[in-house]
């Protein structure tokens, strides 16, 4: 019954898609979708770009409704987020974050410190929804550096992650402790965090969908504390032009389609690799980064996978 | 006129890369040569900088490690988190003791004109400079063991052995050293070798004032000059074989 269900629902899912294909041109399953990708690979860099428009994948709309639009894709993708992301990136999404985390190494060791001033870090995860960067933050603290006072405040814009995460937070010894809070908030307004309050500002695969990435970047400068980290993973462009090809094959053919299938959403995963391509390569994002104020550290950005994705850090000057 | 050296931080292959790599504003300042009109800019940036002298200081009690680092880092009156500034970490540490002990090296050994009539020969300059580089481990050699470990590690080998060149590179610019010739690129790759193993030994010299040490250096040297004499000698012999042998087929009437 219960493996049932799921193959019904495929079945269904197939069905629906097939007669939303009858209406529009023939589809022939891989060949068509990349065909579409090497037509919009070159996103229209359409004039009416003006102002108060912005960029929804490839599509131009205004920007009071991008928000809007990402908060829908979200709330779609939130609860088969996890199984979603092991497909899409066949589980190497989990080295990255966890690469992420340990090379961040948070965590005050009190062996280490003096047993005056402040004990352990104050970390903010931004877009951190369901919580992937701030349990792995919470682990390394407790288990690596011997710091039982780390805490994270993950802040998502989107409450259907926020309830994903708090979910998931009560598999993990953190779930009634204060060293974890969930917070609603837009990375561009935080208004509720005082300046120069935290040490480490986080975003993994969120600063993509914002609005405004120059204002959250700004943003954070002012809450983090001088000397602070800002760091952020998040999908950039593949270095070598031979892989690059087969992985946009893969992310533009392939992830829609698993997508359609697996989380019965086609639409958000086209917006998902849409986003990916329109996001800035690596010097234009670390340039962001320097201009915001922050030190950036050695050349700025550390490729992962061949550049599918990478960590870009800056440093508040104290 | 000043004879040209290893770039200091950037070969020639490098510079393109640099380009990309760095932030703008070092751009201008990058030089794939030496130049005394010039002045060099600073090793490390001043935040980098900042940490990095002050965690130096942490070495002997804490060893090369990210503890040394982040102490290094609070007594700059930066946070713990600020040791992400380092994007190698650790190794970074090393390298900041291997860069400034180097440059140091200018300072630290002058030679005077003339020792009492008698000029100092470059054989000796190069002893006394490679001894002074290793007296400057002293305060840290019961932890050098942890950064050789360190540089060991596959993706810090390249960046320490450019290190090493440009240490055996220094040593002969100060000695005075101007061949051109292919015994520029010899010179440098047996005092690499001398001074890397010297410098494994002093690790375990327990003798007092590191005399043993001293002898160990003088030793290798030594080795070294009567292999360059050995092979000297023996280009000399073919040489003059050669060249006779061709005179004796002349006499004998052949067209060579």
């Amino acid at each position: 019954m219960s493996l049932q269900a799921p193959r019904q629902l495929l079945r269904r899912q197939l069905l629906q898609a097939g007669q939303k294909r009858v209406a529009r041109a023939p589809y022939r399953c891989f060949s068509c979708s990349v065909r579409q990708t090497q037509q919009q690979q070159t996103p229209p860099k359409t004039p009416q770009d003006g102002p108060g428009t912005t960029h929804f994948g490839f599509e131009t709309v205004a920007e009071a409704l991008k928000e809007q639009k990402v908060g829908a894709v979200f709330s779609s993708v939130a609860s088969s987020y996890d199984t979603m992301n092991d497909l899409m990136s066949l589980g190497i999404h989990r080295l990255w974050k966890d690469h992420f985390v340990r090379n961040l190494n948070p965590g005050r060791n009190p062996l280490t410190t003096p047993s005056s001033g402040e004990q352990g870090w104050n970390i903010l995860d931004i877009a951190g929804g369901t919580g992937d960067i701030a349990f792995r933050m919470l682990d390394h603290a407790s288990t690596i550096n011997n710091d039982a006072h780390t805490r994270v405040t993950v802040a998502d814009i989107n409450p259907d992650m926020l309830a994903e995460g708090r979910k998931r937070a009560l598999d993990t010894p953190y779930a009634r402790s204060p060293r974890l809070k969930f917070v609603e908030a837009n990375a561009e307004k935080l208004d509720m965090i005082a300046d120069s309050s935290i040490d480490l500002y986080t975003v993994a695969f969120g600063i993509r969908n914002f609005t405004h990435k120059e204002n959250a970047i700004r943003e954070a400068f002012r809450v983090l504390k001088p000397g602070g980290v800002f760091a952020c993973l998040e999908f950039s462009k593949v270095n070598n032009s031979v892989f690059d090809s087969f992985y946009k094959r893969w992310s533009f053919s392939a992830i829609p389609l698993i997508g359609q299938l697996v989380a019965g959403d086609r639409d958000s995963y086209q917006y998902l690799v849409e986003s990916i391509e329109r996001f800035p390569s690596q010097t234009e994002f670390r340039d962001m980064i320097n201009d915001a104020g922050f030190l950036v550290p050695g050349q700025g950005w550390e490729d992962l996978t061949g550049g599918i994705a990478a960590i870009h850090k800056g440093v508040k000057p104290a | 006129m000043a004879p040209i050296r290893l770039a200091n931080p950037a070969p020639v292959l490098g510079a393109f890369r640099a380009s990309s790599r760095q932030a703008p504003r070092w751009n201008c300042m990058w030089r794939s040569y030496h130049s005394y009109d010039y002045n060099q800019p600073p090793p490390f940036p001043a935040a980098e900088s900042a940490i990095l002298s002050r965690a130096i200081e942490h070495v002997p009690g804490y060893g090369f490690t990210v503890d040394a680092l982040k102490l290094g880092a609070r007594d700059a009156g930066y946070l713990d988190a600020s040791t992400n500034l380092l994007p190698r970490g650790v190794f970074d540490l090393v390298d900041y003791h291997l860069v400034m002990q180097r440059l140091a090296l200018k300072d630290s050994v002058q030679f005077p004109d003339a020792e009492g009539g008698k000029k100092v020969g470059v054989g000796s300059k190069v002893r006394t400079l490679t001894l002074a580089r290793l007296r400057a481990n002293e305060p840290i050699i019961h932890r050098w063991q942890e950064a050789l470990a360190i540089m060991a590690q596959p993706t810090y080998i390249p960046p320490s052995l450019a290190e090493l060149a440009r240490l055996a590179d220094e040593i002969w610019f100060l000695a005075g050293d101007t061949s051109v010739d292919t015994s520029w690129y010899t010179k440098r790759a047996t005092l690499s070798a001398i001074y890397s193993a010297t410098e494994v030994f002093m690790t375990q010299d327990k003798s007092s004032n590191f005399k043993e040490t001293e002898e160990f250096l003088d030793a290798r040297l030594e080795d070294n000059m009567k292999l360059g004499k050995a092979v000297g000698g023996f280009a000399a012999w073919a040489d003059f074989t050669a060249h006779s042998a061709v005179n004796v087929l002349r006499s004998k009437g052949m067209r060579i």
